[in-house]
């Protein structure tokens, strides 16, 4: 076991975690946060996709223990305890862009990272941001689109927003 | 699951290589994880430490200098050298090969050196660093080694690393620097995959430099060829030195066929046939 620190959607963290626990299976099993899926195990599906640092990553290949004084994101951080949707998330709503949802966690968090990146994809720049996330039942398109048109509705403007309401914190 | 290992991570080289030198043969050496969580998952390998060189500040250095060259840190992530502008000016080879290497949150974590370490025949920095003559720097307690990344890699999925070393950088020498290149892989689908084979190519001046994965049980380097030369003198030479398979994802036929017809591409590109 090790003590790490560290912030869950801007929330502090201290805890004692095993050496050999995935961060995947233990925002899962250890802390609850289920929204991050396990697809394959081996960073081709991009089910557990995170944002650590301020990159998205497959949290089925880093270690709980590798976390120590990391800031971490998942989808849980997305809707407000209200129950409000982001920009985002209203726009996956809006059109069809979650089926049965399994992939949705990670797709919203590379969707994030991209907008970040950059505020106003276009379609080619979004299908490259979102190639490490598989869907098997909506063939893409509507993610894409409700991606576009987040970005139209002014989604990066609210994460930007939101980073620094969580850095003021 | 992962089987109960304990996790390591040393502030300095020192430290690190002085662990390395009493537990070497029972650690696993970890910078993106990309490859080593995959076969740990699987049970592939049991070590009982995992050292993690990303506390070792010096390992995330990215550096060019013209006597020198590039020198590429073991913990230099592929997305680091795809972003790197030096790396963009001087090896322009180096981003168009690693951009193809799986996915955008794969490339954030996935190192250069790891996917050399990891010498799988269809690892997509072998053969560019075939072409830009990129040497792999061994440390260890006992000192320091300095080998071209041919010699390294020694048939598939083996190296000449020891257990006790770890790979500390990359250094590409300045020789092939502003070589205009270009890296032509194919994959079952239009999205991320491991390659079915793959051609990395450079041309700086007259001299055209080329290397060929996932065709044989290493990377392959074509001797130099000099301009002017035929298409078909090229694709010879190729099909002489390679050894393609038949596998779940091709057929040897079929490899060998894709690498005449991106040797040909690239040399198109490259203003290299007429």
């Amino acid at each position: 076991m090790r003590s790490v620190t560290f912030t869950l959607n801007g929330q502090p963290y201290q805890r004692e975690v095993p050496d050999y626990k995935t961060l995947l299976h233990y925002l899962r099993e250890d802390l609850g946060y289920t929204g991050t899926k396990e697809g394959c195990g081996a960073g081709e599906c991009g089910a557990c996709t995170v944002i650590l640092n301020g990159k998205a990553v497959n949290s089925c290949l880093v270690l709980a223990a590798e976390i120590d004084g990391a800031a971490i994101e998942t989808v849980e951080g997305e809707a407000r305890a209200d129950g409000s949707l982001t920009i985002l998330q209203d726009a996956f709503d809006k059109h069809h862009a979650v089926q049965c949802g399994y992939c949705t966690g990670g797709m919203l968090m590379s969707a994030k990272d991209l907008l970040r990146r950059n505020a106003q994809p276009n379609r080619q720049e979004v299908i490259e941001g979102i190639e490490g996330n598989f869907c098997r039942c909506t063939g893409y398109e509507q993610i894409i689109e409700a991606i576009l048109d987040a970005a139209d509705s002014g989604a990066a403007d609210e994460i930007a927003r939101r980073d620094k309401e969580d850095t003021h914190a | 699951m992962l089987h109960d290992f304990s996790y390591h991570r040393p502030g300095t080289l020192p430290e690190a290589l002085d662990f390395l030198a009493h537990h070497g043969s029972e650690s696993a050496v970890l910078s993106g994880g990309t490859d080593l969580f995959v076969v740990i998952r699987a049970g592939i390998v049991t070590p009982a430490h995992v050292i993690d060189l990303k506390g070792i500040e010096e390992l995330s250095r990215l550096t060019w200098d013209e006597k020198e060259g590039l020198s590429v840190g073991a913990c230099v992530t592929v997305n680091d050298l795809i972003e790197s502008p030096v790396v963009m000016k001087h090896f322009p080879v180096l981003p168009v090969a690693g951009h193809e290497l799986a996915t955008f949150q794969l490339r954030n974590r996935a190192t250069m050196v790891g996917n050399l370490v990891t010498a799988s025949p269809c690892g997509d920095m072998g053969s560019p660093l075939l072409t830009l003559g990129g040497e792999v720097v061994l440390v260890s307690a006992r000192g320091e080694r300095r080998m071209p990344v041919a010699q390294f890699i020694t048939g598939v999925k083996r190296t000449l690393i020891e257990p006790d070393e770890i790979v500390q950088r990359v250094v590409i020498p300045p020789v092939w620097a502003d070589a205009a290149g270009g890296y032509h892989k194919l994959k079952r689908i239009k999205g991320h995959d491991l390659g079915v084979v793959s051609v990395a190519m450079i041309r700086k001046a007259e001299t055209l430099r080329c290397a060929i994965s996932s065709a044989a049980p290493t990377p392959i380097l074509l001797p130099d060829i000099s301009l002017p030369t035929s298409l078909e003198a090229v694709q010879q030479k190729a099909q002489e030195m390679i050894s393609p398979i038949d596998d779940v994802r091709c057929t040897k036929e079929y490899r060998a066929f894709m690498v005449g017809i991106f040797i040909k591409r690239l040399m198109q590109e490259l203003g290299a046939v007429v």
